[in-house]
Parts: C-alpha cells; structure tokens; sequence
C-alpha cells in the first residue's frame, strides 16, 4: 500500500490496482492541454488509408447487418492464410474466431479455459488486464520473474519450477508489453517441450508481432510440433494497423476450444462490429507499404528515446520489439508511482509507473514511442531537469 | 493437419452452454447513419475513444432516459457498450454473486444463460428461500409481475436491472423513478433494431455504475469508434 503524502490520494486510492491506476494518470493528463502522452498503448500514427477506404465502400454498400458470432468467414479464412504463411500454424478458418479487439480475445480464451482454482503461470512485470481476465474465470496467478540482465527473456527452468498439480497453462507475451522483451526462439522450444511434458496449454499473446528491432525475429511457439492441441494464439490488428478505435482480434486454437469460445462471446459482447471485421479484412488483404512505414517510424522513435534515457543516466534495457521503453527509475530514490505524478504535474509528460504492470516494480518507469519524434524529442527535455533535480535530492 | 482438440478439458462452466443463435439481420441503412460514420471515418475516430463511451453519445442516452422514463442521469453514469449483449453480461457478471439467484418475470433464455456462464442460478419463479440477488425486468414484461418482482428487490435488497433493449416502444414506466429504487437500478439499452452489425449498447445508472464501467473496460476497453458516432447519427435523425 502506498502512503507517500506527495501523491494525491486520489490516486494513492488505485495505486494497488494497476489498471485504474494507468485510467487515473490519464484522467490527471487529460487536464493539462499542453501534456505529451507517453502512456497509453495507441499508437499516434494515422489508419492507414485503404482500410478506411475499404470501410466507406462497406457502408456505402451496406453491408454493416449483423456477422456471425465467429466472424465473418472471409476474414477467418483471410486470418488463417496469415497464420499459415507468416506464422508456421497448421489452421484453417475453422480454428479462428474474430473478437471484439485483443482484449475480449484474452478475456474469453480465460472463460473458456479456467475452472476456479486452475493456475496460469504469467511472466512479470506483464499488462494487468491478464491478471482481471485470470481472476475473472476464477483462475489464479502464478508470476514468473524475468529480469533486465536477461533482456526481459523468459527463462524455461523457472517457468518448469513454477509448475504445479494445478497449472493449467503458460503465458507467453512476445514482443513483451511493457518491458519489449521478446521470448527467444531457443526459450520458446525449450518451453513447448515443457508444456508437453506436463500437458500445460500454452497462450500466446503476438499482438506486438510487427514491431522487433535490431535484426530480432518473432517466432510463433504454435508453429512447433506437438502445439497443435495445446497452443492459442491471441493477436489483433489495433497495434499492427493503427486501428485501436475498431476493436477487432482474433484467436486461433483447435476446432473444439474455438467453438466453446464462440458459444461464450455469444453470451458475453455478440460478434465484432462487422464494419470493423471489413477494416481487418482490408488490412489483412490489402498493401503493407504503411505497415512497413509504421515499423520504419517506431524504429526511428526507439532510437531517440534510448538516446534521451542515456542523456538522463537512466537504466533500460533496449528493447528488442513493441512499443516501450522499460526503464529503471530507481537512481532517482523516487517510488515510481510518485515519480510519475511529478513528471506529469512538473513536466507535463504522461508516463506510467511501472508499478502499473506489476506491485514489484517500483523502481520501473514504461515509456510509450507513440508521439512524433518532435515531441519526443520536447519530453526529453521536459524530463531532464526534473529526473536530474529529484535524484540530486535523494 | 487442422488441429481439432484441445489437449486439457475446457471449464466446466461452458458445458451446456446454448449453441449460438447466429441471427440474420440488416435493415436498410439510413443516410443520417451512413454520413456520421464516413464523417468520423474522416475525422480519424479510428482509435480508442474514452474508456465509457464518446460523451456526445452518452448525453443522447441521458436525454433519451429523461424524455421515455423521466428520470435524471448524468452523463457521467452512462457507459457505452458493444450492443446490449455486452451491457447484460456486464451487469449480471458484476451485480450477482456467485451462489444468489436471478429473478426474471418471464422466462428468458438470454439471460438464463449468462447465469449458466456466470454460475448462478435463474428462476422466473423465485420462492422465499431463494437468495435472490438481481431482479431482471424488461419493459415487454406483465404489469403484476414487474410490480411483484420490484417489491422482492426491496425486501431483498437486490439489484434491478431495467432491460430497454427488447422493447424500443414508448414507456414512461421506470423503476428508478422510486427514489428508493434508483441507486439499485441499472437501466441498460441499445441501438441495435437499427444498427444491429455496429454493436452499440449502452448502461445507466445505480450506485454500481463506476464499477460496471471498470469491469466494461477489462472485457472490450472501449467500444467501436466509428460505431458510436454512427448511433449520433441515428439519433439525429429521429
């Protein structure tokens, strides 16, 4: 529990709930009309524009009536030829459902999967949305640390040493969000070996598969032999495309689980807005020229914010994929909760604590690259005399 | 091969679960909708908007209440939903704990199944022992039965959900006029008998209306964008 008398109870009052408290600090930011966001995961950049294109020619043509609750097959087959080609996965449309944005895709792969009790084994620091989705079901945590030395890579003999009669499955984020950590191709055989070994299922979160820098590539743990029958794959098109706003994903897993999935989300949100199953359809099918750029621009972006954290002496480890900077703020003696609220309330820079991802990291801050490199560059500067003033202090 | 198995058995709690009722529909489009949503398309509403819901569209919901039911909501208690299929499992997932019963004045197998999926039992006929924790209505239902389902909620303490979605009629009736009613009641609704595809929905209302909010955001974050100013443009047009 946090007590610290600089921050303002208002937010002392989620700072154990790492969602609200992100929800929070964006509330606080949204008073100030000169703050730079470097919070929130949506990316700045424009949708690209066949995919809205492809969207105004859907209405003009009307076809915006209700889907199916699994999708639109078009899109599912469109998915799974993606899957196939790109990612190694042995599927067909009927192993895809399309969810209302990755989130719902996590949220109803843990319904579908958790009787009370069962534990998930979940890398840390992670997004706690995992977490709500977990509890949701009933399900339980079990954390796996991954540290900076190792480049936030996840380590297959603590994932085993974690295993007990109640682990039903393994969580594996890669790129990482928030650390940009990816799980290496030598880590993932290792733990698909594992995951047979103690029958384990094995989710992997690939939202951020577009997005790795300095030569790393991703690497699908479902392409490997004996993941057909254990391995969901949650992905979506809000980060790849720049297309937060039509909340679509999918997930792919053996015929029986996507079917039990569509059952749940009939129950739960109905099918994904079919105006934005066309939006994924066009951007599926459709040039990759802005998908290339986008990749050109955060690597750009990544470089400049590594170069701004090095001028401030703070730690990070590079990342290797997604969109974050995961730095350790700890030379300041500031908790990172407050440090925050300070580069917000003095600065004008919006960046969440990296007790947001997890009640461990305090001395953690997570930097988003999605502003232009001007800006950027402007939240640089605002940040400099304030980590430099703070650290003096303490 | 296609893989068809899952290796580990699925919850118990989807076991039973209906087969989804994938449903035709797509009435004609209007031109009012068709221009709202090519005008945020070009505005660049592409991206999340505020986790309850564009505010334009939240303050049509509170007009809306204010002029069918006259009853007083702040914008601030409305949130936006993907159709009202998420506004009901959002509701009853937050509102019924797990070992309480709803109650309905009719038999409805929607919701009879959302409380399969959350655990929890669901009668149309409540008897005194039953730990009744919602009371489930719906404008369509029996004047008597809605009278008697609202005197058990008081007893009991219960939530009231007011479900507006399966009836678009005109109904000045609404439980939260009873100022002892109103922090335990959540009005939730939709737009759906005429943008069925673009999953619109929206709930309102109670003292729980920050939470249910919160749990929204966990499901879905927000609602489609384009979606919700399209509903603008439904709304202007009538």
């Amino acid at each position: 529990m946090i007590t610290n008398p600089n921050i303002p109870p208002d937010v002392r009052a989620v700072a154990a709930d790492g969602t609200q408290l992100r929800y929070k600090l964006m509330e606080l930011s949204a008073q100030y009309p000169d703050a730079i966001a470097l919070g929130r995961g949506d990316p700045d950049l424009a949708t690209p524009a066949h995919i809205i294109a492809a969207v105004n020619e859907a209405v003009r043509q009307q076809r915006t009536g209700l889907s199916l609750v699994a999708g639109l097959p078009e899109l599912r087959q469109a998915v799974a030829l993606k899957l196939r080609q790109e990612n190694g996965l042995p599927v067909t449309g009927d192993n895809v459902i399309i969810t209302t944005g990755g989130q719902e895709g996590l949220f109803l792969i843990m319904q579908t999967l958790l009787d009370p009790g069962d534990e998930v084994l979940v890398p840390d620091p992670r997004y706690t949305s995992y977490d709500e989705a977990i509890e949701s079901a009933g399900g339980k945590i079990v954390l796996i640390p991954t540290d900076h030395d190792d480049a936030f890579n996840l380590r297959p003999e603590v994932v085993e040493a974690a295993i007990t009669p109640r682990t039903k499955a393994v969580l594996i984020i890669t790129p990482s969000n928030p650390t940009g950590g990816i799980v290496t191709e030598d880590r993932l055989r290792a733990i698909a070996e594992i995951a047979v070994k103690h029958n384990l299922i094995v989710i992997a979160d690939e939202i951020y598969e577009k997005f790795v820098y300095d030569g790393w590539r991703h690497f699908s743990i479902g392409s490997l032999p004996g993941m057909e029958e254990r391995a969901i794959t949650l992905n979506g098109f809000s980060k790849t495309y720049a297309m937060t706003g039509f909340r679509v994903g999918f997930v792919a897993a053996p015929v029986n689980f996507i079917q039990a999935m569509t059952k749940v989300k009939a129950l739960t949100t109905g099918p994904a807005a079919t105006i934005s199953q066309y939006a994924a359809l066009a951007a599926l099918t459709g040039p990759q020229e802005p998908l290339h750029e986008f990749q050109r621009i955060y690597a750009e972006r990544r470089q400049i914010m590594m170069e701004g954290l090095r001028a401030m002496q703070l730690d990070f480890s590079e990342p290797r994929g997604a969109f974050f900077l995961w730095t350790n703020s700890a030379s300041t003696g500031i908790h990172a909760t407050e440090l925050s609220y300070l580069l917000l309330k003095e600065g004008r820079v919006l960046i969440f604590p990296g007790t947001g991802f997890g009640e461990n990291w305090a001395g953690y801050l997570r930097i988003s690259i999605l502003q232009s490199t001007e800006l950027l560059r402007e939240a640089i500067e605002r940040m400099k005399p304030i980590i430099a003033r703070y650290r003096a202090a303490h | 091969m296609t893989p068809q198995t899952l290796a580990r058995p699925l919850a118990a709690r989807v076991a039973g679960l209906p087969e989804p009722e994938d449903r035709e529909a797509n009435p004609p489009l209007s031109p009012a909708v068709a221009r709202a949503a090519e005008a945020a398309l070009a505005a660049g509403h592409t991206h999340y908007t505020d986790r309850p819901g564009v505010l334009p569209l939240r303050r049509r919901v509170v007009e809306t209440l204010g002029r069918r039911c006259a009853i007083e909501l702040s914008a601030d208690e409305v949130t936006i939903t993907c159709g009202s299929t998420e506004a009901r499992f959002v509701a009853l997932k937050q509102l019924a704990r797990r070992g309480t019963t709803i109650a309905c004045a009719a038999s409805s197998p929607s919701v009879a199944a959302v409380a399969r999926l959350i655990e929890v039992d669901c009668t149309a006929y409540p008897d005194q022992s039953d730990p009744v924790s919602v009371v489930y209505l719906t404008p369509a239902d029996e004047p008597d039965r809605i009278q008697a389902l609202l005197e058990l909620a008081a007893r009991a303490e219960a939530w009231i959900i007011w479900d507006m979605s399966v009836d678009a009629a005109e109904n000045c009736f609404h439980p939260a006029q009873n100022p002892g009613l109103a922090p335990r009641t959540v009005t939730i609704g939709s737009f759906s008998a005429f943008l069925p595809g673009w999953r619109v929905g929206w709930m309102a209302g109670s003292q729980m209306a920050n939470k249910l909010r919160a749990f929204k955001q966990s499901v879905t974050i927000c609602s489609t964008s384009v979606s919700q100013w399209a509903a603008l443009g439904l709304e202007e047009e009538a």
